[in-house]
């Protein structure tokens, strides 16, 4: 049972919670369905680390519980509260460019194109999960959809941050042997980039009176 | 043997299927917050229907004469053909899916045929609907059926439940997601409110139902009630197969039976619930949700391509 | 056998020749022609029928010159068309026998005359083994069924038989440099050299790909399939039927038999399959779609032969992936269902043409908004054209729903495997198939619904009566060959596997036991005969509870359908452009499509046209100016140029999501030409 397959089926799982972050209709709503992703991509690096038997990998599910699951959404949750507080009458919550079934579609069309790829790439360490590394792999161009058809900026962190969860699982399918230090360097770059954007996102709610990307694109100076 | 539990499964789904219906009642009257009518209101109904004078438009012919007969019938064959008390189909020769659907598209095509007999505009229009609605939603049941064929190795339903029950199905993210779809499909396939397109009281005044009374009536309305039971009955075989009985010892084939009317009433108890909570969905709008339950069938049949 | 053939053939001539001679007696012309034509049929289906079951025949004639040596093959996939046609050809002059009355000052003796002369030429294609000689009764059957089409001599006849015969020309020269080809690497005309010559792949995909796409335009795969539903409604219904039924039945023949015989001792390749499937998947839903928007009842069912000839595609696509890949058990089940569909076509599309002609002889219009309530007035036309409607729909326990059971166990049986792009493309396939036949029961009730059901529209559907003898006959006998080919599955279906297994040089695959249809790869069975008893039975009971019920407590009739208080009109029924809206609204994009491929075909023929009849290049030039010549050169130059700045002008859209995908897009090119490189 606690063996490669069922890091495939979180794997799986993982496509699925991210698909509904980049469906989700409310700030509110995402902010939780992320928790909701980092807790599965979480729990798949303690089943890696069971599974390979490295303890580096841990430490990093430990360290990606605390940043992922409890930081990034606490940060936020914050930010839309206090844009509602200091900037009332911005819209946050403002419906995708891509109706929900061609957003589904297109996630599938992603996730196989993925496959097809990996499938051309012989690695030792990653014979066994090719799934889960197609997963990984597509969760970049998942974060990328999420980040262009999304038309408010706050979503677009989120499609900032799945795209990080990707390239994350992805290191960790193919060196799992990591040492600490990198998972330290990986938590700082996410807590702090997302502690950049959300500045961002308050100084433009305050000054620019809006959250649109399509009236942002406007900004001069 | 398997003759006796097929024409039992078939007699329980008749005689099952205007409990459930009102079931659904009381439940929205509960969730309005009043009494509502007995759970046995639908027998009384049909009683009642039974014995009346039929009265018939001047167009009619015989396609309207003989439409309620044949929809009964047909769904009647296909309940005896489901794997629902055992695992395995009671009657092998019906139990492969091309068939089962294909047996579906007759009941539609004689409604449809007897709404544009009757020549009235509000049922003819309900009775292309009805076509349109099955177009729409055959993409998605026959995707899904595809990824569990090839997940099971077989197209015969009873293989398919077997291979479910025994967790032999692989691989299983797929079956679970292609079980979702199959879910959204068959509750389109229904016609539960969002999706009631064919009766549609507030648009079309009942569809095709307005033309037929008394025995006829009786007679297509417990027809459309065997009709939800036998698509709620086809996404129990395939995808909930727990407690069906795995031989034909009779204490397998009793766990079977009582397995299979807890699981009707969970899974009419949780139609009913979403039916009572929502409005109908705007005609023009059918698309969205129909091609939607497409998508998810094809990130399953993604999943199976990729091996999760 | 050969002798019956000969006979057929020569009372075809005769026939031809006294319809001729006796021209000036339109009666006589006309019963000289049915009556050898029937006789003529009957001996090709004697012949026919022998050869199914005995081994290949072979037969040379030696003439004076070279070229007139030519070869006759019997094998038994010749056997089963020539049976298919056959019965097409008798039916058809059977109901000749009354519908030709219409056009007995039309030229009845030419009409007999070309019409024998179609189907002996039909019969001397499926039979030839000599590529000169094939390509000469093609182009026989091509000239003599064009005639045909342009019958009635107006505008729109004339239109549409130019059109199939500038298809038929393009399809006549895609096969002939398809023969070439294969002649110039072996040095001889005879089909039996290609047989044996093993061609180097390369070549044998050329000959593959031309043949199938000439002989595919023949048989009306899209996108060669605009002439199809111009071509097929101009002519006398049962030519019609003969040419749906019949003809079209010809390109399939001919794709198998190059592909399979000809070709066959290469091997095939597994692509060839996947095109073939992948055509045939869109030819079934596009047919469909568009029959869907019709509203003369002859275009409908020639759009349904474009879906009909998909689904057929779609099996020997099937039968062409298993042969490539030594897949026995899905070559034989691919390819046995392709041919039985193939019968089953022809049998209920021949029956529903004649419906159909019988509508238009009884009101004189086939146009289904002004008809409808013409089952009271012509209930043996109503109950027939019922039958063919639930045929066409796969609906059990029919025989269309046996072919599309064996075409469905194919595809699914194919997708078994683990080669991702096959697994895609009969993913695909099936789904393709699905919605198709979802469609096809929303065509045909609008089709029955709308002509035969509801009240009289109009006085020619009012004035209706029921059609003479004969039509009912042939009507009737095909329709009981239809529901014979369908609860008798059991019965015919080790007829077709055996038909498949010599086509393949192969051993047959077992499909049927007893009375069940069996598929061994995909674990299932089906009994049509059993779903058949089945019904009857809990109807019967369901039923008689139901009069039982209506005696005791009574029936009133007269009453008009509810219409919100008031008085019912006829124009409050649905009509045939209801259910097209419905569905042109849902499924717009298949619709936009149309005019693409449809303008290509008519720019074409308008190209054609134009090389044809330099008179009209000459007055145009003449009315305009010195520069008409130089000014199409100019204007065309500039217009696309400027449809390309518009084009690439949208590159530029000033959001900067868009300019963060082409920046991940350029990454990825990058990434993977280092890939690629490496």
């Amino acid at each position: 049972m606690l063996d490669f397959s069922l890091v495939n089926v979180l794997g799986a799982c993982l496509i699925i919670t991210s698909m509904t972050v980049v469906l989700a209709r409310t700030g509110a709503g995402a902010a939780k369905l992320y928790a909701l992703q980092s807790a599965v991509l979480v729990s798949l690096l303690a089943v890696l680390g069971t599974v390979t038997g490295s303890t580096e990998l841990y430490m990093w599910s430990v360290s990606a519980f605390i940043t992922k699951v409890v930081l990034v959404p606490c940060i936020l949750l914050f930010v839309l509260k206090k844009i509602t507080a200091t900037a009332p009458g911005v819209a946050v919550d403002l419906p995708p460019k891509l109706a929900p079934m061609k957003c589904v579609a297109l996630v599938a069309v992603e996730v196989f194109a993925c496959f097809v790829v990996v499938s051309g790439i012989d690695l030792p360490t990653a014979a066994a999960v090719k799934p889960t590394l197609a997963v990984a792999f597509a969760h970049f161009f998942i974060g990328l959809t999420c980040i262009v058809i999304q038309r408010s900026v706050v979503k677009q962190i989120f499609g900032y941050c799945l795209m990080e969860n990707g390239s994350h699982v992805t290191l960790a399918l193919l060196a799992p042997q990591a040492p600490e230090l990198v998972e330290i360097g990986i938590a700082t770059d996410a807590i702090f980039a997302v502690v950049i954007l959300s500045v961002m996102v308050l100084t433009l709610a305050r000054k620019a009176h809006t959250l649109d990307a399509d009236d942002l694109c406007e900004l001069k100076g | 043997m398997e003759i006796v539990v097929a024409i039992v499964q078939a007699l329980l789904l008749v005689a099952a299927a205007p409990l459930m219906s009102g079931i659904a009642r009381k439940i929205r009257a509960k969730m309005h917050s009043r009494q509502g009518a007995s759970v046995f209101q639908d027998y009384y109904d049909l009683a009642k229907l039974w014995k009346r004078t039929e009265v018939r438009a001047g167009t009619a012919g015989l396609v309207t004469r003989i439409m309620p007969p044949l929809f009964l019938a047909t769904f009647v064959v296909i309940a005896a053909g489901l794997p629902l008390i055992t695992r395995a189909c009671p009657v092998p020769l019906l139990g492969d899916v091309i068939t089962v659907l294909y047996l579906m598209a007759l009941p539609r095509f004689v409604f449809s045929l007897a709404s544009i007999d009757s020549g009235a505009s509000y049922t003819s229009i309900g009775g292309i609907r009805e076509l349109i609605v099955g177009v729409l939603v055959e993409p998605a049941l026959m995707l899904v059926l595809v990824v569990m064929a090839l997940a099971c190795g077989s197209t015969n339903v009873g293989t398919m439940a077997t291979s479910v029950a025994t967790f032999t199905a692989t691989p299983p993210v797929a079956v679970v997601v292609a079980g979702v779809a199959f879910a959204i499909a068959c509750y389109m396939e229904m016609g539960k409110v969002p999706f009631d397109m064919a009766e549609a009281e507030q648009e079309i005044q009942e569809g095709p139902l307005a033309e037929l009374s008394g025995p006829s009536l009786a007679m297509l309305k417990l027809g459309m009630s065997v009709k939800q039971a036998v698509v709620a009955g086809l996404f129990i075989a395939l995808f909930l197969p727990v407690g069906a009985a795995a031989s034909m010892a009779p204490l397998d084939l009793i766990v079977g039976f009582v397995a299979l009317i807890v699981k009707m009433l969970v899974v009419f108890l949780v139609v009913s619930v979403i039916e009572n909570a929502v409005i109908r969905v705007r005609y023009k709008y059918l698309g969205r949700y129909t091609w939607f339950a497409v998508g998810i069938a094809a990130l399953s049949f993604v999943f199976l391509i990729i091996g999760i | 056998m050969l002798e019956l053939l000969y006979a057929s053939l020569g009372l075809s001539v005769a026939g031809a020749v006294l319809a001729l001679v006796a021209g000036r007696s339109p009666r006589a012309a006309k019963a000289v022609a049915c009556v050898f034509g029937m006789l003529a049929a009957l001996a090709s289906f004697g012949s026919g029928a022998i050869a199914l079951t005995s081994p290949a025949a072979l037969v040379t004639f030696v003439g004076p010159m070279p070229f007139t040596n030519f070869t006759l093959l019997l094998n038994p996939l010749a056997g089963l068309l020539m049976c298919v046609i056959s019965v097409l050809a008798f039916v058809a002059w059977l109901y000749g026998l009354s519908y030709f009355d219409e056009y007995l000052d039309r030229g009845m003796g030419s009409i007999g005359f070309f019409m024998n002369l179609f189907i002996a030429s039909m019969m001397l294609v499926i039979l030839s083994d000599n590529a000169f000689w094939f390509l000469v009764f093609f182009e026989l059957m091509s000239l003599t069924s064009y005639m045909l089409v342009i019958v009635e001599q107006n505008e729109k006849s004339f239109k549409g038989g130019f059109l199939y015969l500038v298809m038929a020309h393009i399809g006549f020269l895609m096969i002939a440099i398809s023969f070439f080809l294969m002649a110039t690497a072996t040095g001889s005309l005879e089909f039996e050299s290609f047989r044996e010559a093993a061609f180097e792949p390369g070549l044998a995909t050329a000959a593959f790909f031309l043949a199938f796409f000439g002989f595919g335009a023949k048989a009306g795969i899209v996108p060669f399939h605009s002439w199809l539903p111009q071509a097929h409604p101009a002519a006398p219904s049962n030519v019609s039927a003969l040419m749906s039924g019949g003809m079209i039945k010809i390109g399939i023949f001919g794709i198998c038999k190059v592909c399979f015989d000809l070709l066959g001792a290469a091997g095939g390749q597994v692509s060839w399959g996947i095109v073939v499937v992948i055509i045939g998947a869109v030819s079934s839903v596009l047919g469909v779609a568009y029959a869907l928007r019709e509203h003369d009842l002859k275009s409908l069912l020639a759009y349904h032969s474009v879906e009909n000839i998909g689904i057929i595609l779609l099996g020997v696509g099937t039968g062409i992936v298993g042969w490539a890949s030594g897949n026995v058990w899905l070559a034989g089940i691919g390819l046995m269902a392709g041919l039985y569909h193939l019968v089953n076509h022809a049998m209920f599309k021949g029956l529903l043409f004649l419906g159909a002609g019988s509508v238009l002889h009884a009101t004189g219009t086939r146009n289904m908004e002004i008809l409808g309530g013409l089952a009271r007035v012509m209930p043996v036309t109503a109950v027939c054209f019922l039958m063919g409607s639930l045929a066409i729909s796969a609906i059990p326990p029919l025989n269309g729903f046996v072919s599309e059971w064996f075409t469905y166990q194919g595809l699914i049986g194919a997708a078994m495997t683990d080669d991702i792009l096959l697994r895609v493309v009969f993913a695909f396939a099936v789904v393709a198939l699905a919605i198709t036949g979802a469609l096809a029961v929303t065509c045909f009730v609008k089709a029955f619904g709308v002509t035969f059901l509801g009240e009289a529209r109009s006085d020619a559907a009012r004035n209706a009566h029921e059609v003479p003898l004969p039509m009912k006959a042939s009507m009737v006998l095909l329709t009981v060959i239809c529901v014979a080919l369908g609860l008798g599955a059991a019965w015919f279906t080790p007829l077709f596997s055996d038909i498949a297994s010599s086509v393949l040089a192969a051993p047959a695959a077992p499909a049927a036991t007893g009375a069940v249809l069996v598929s061994l790869d995909t674990a299932s069975a089906v009994s049509p005969l059993l779903i058949f008893v089945l019904l009857a039975c809990v109807f019967a009971v369901c039923l008689l509870m139901r009069n039982a019920a209506n005696a005791k407590a009574g029936v009133v009739r007269d009453e008009d359908p509810w219409a919100c208080g008031y008085a019912p009109d006829t124009h409050m029924e649905a009509l045939a452009s209801t259910v097209g809206a419905h569905v042109g609204s849902n499924l717009t994009p298949l619709y936009t499509l149309r005019s693409g491929v449809n303008g290509a075909g008519n720019a074409v023929a308008n190209f054609v046209q134009h090389a044809v009849a330099p008179e009209d290049a000459a007055a145009d030039a003449a009315k305009g100016a010195q520069d008409g010549a130089t000014r199409p050169l100019s204007d065309s130059v500039l217009s696309v140029v400027h449809s390309l700045g518009t084009w690439f002008s949208r590159l530029e859209s000033g959001d900067f999501r868009t300019y963060i995908v082409y920046i991940v897009v350029a990454l990825v090119f990058f990434l993977a030409l280092i890939i690629l490189v490496r």
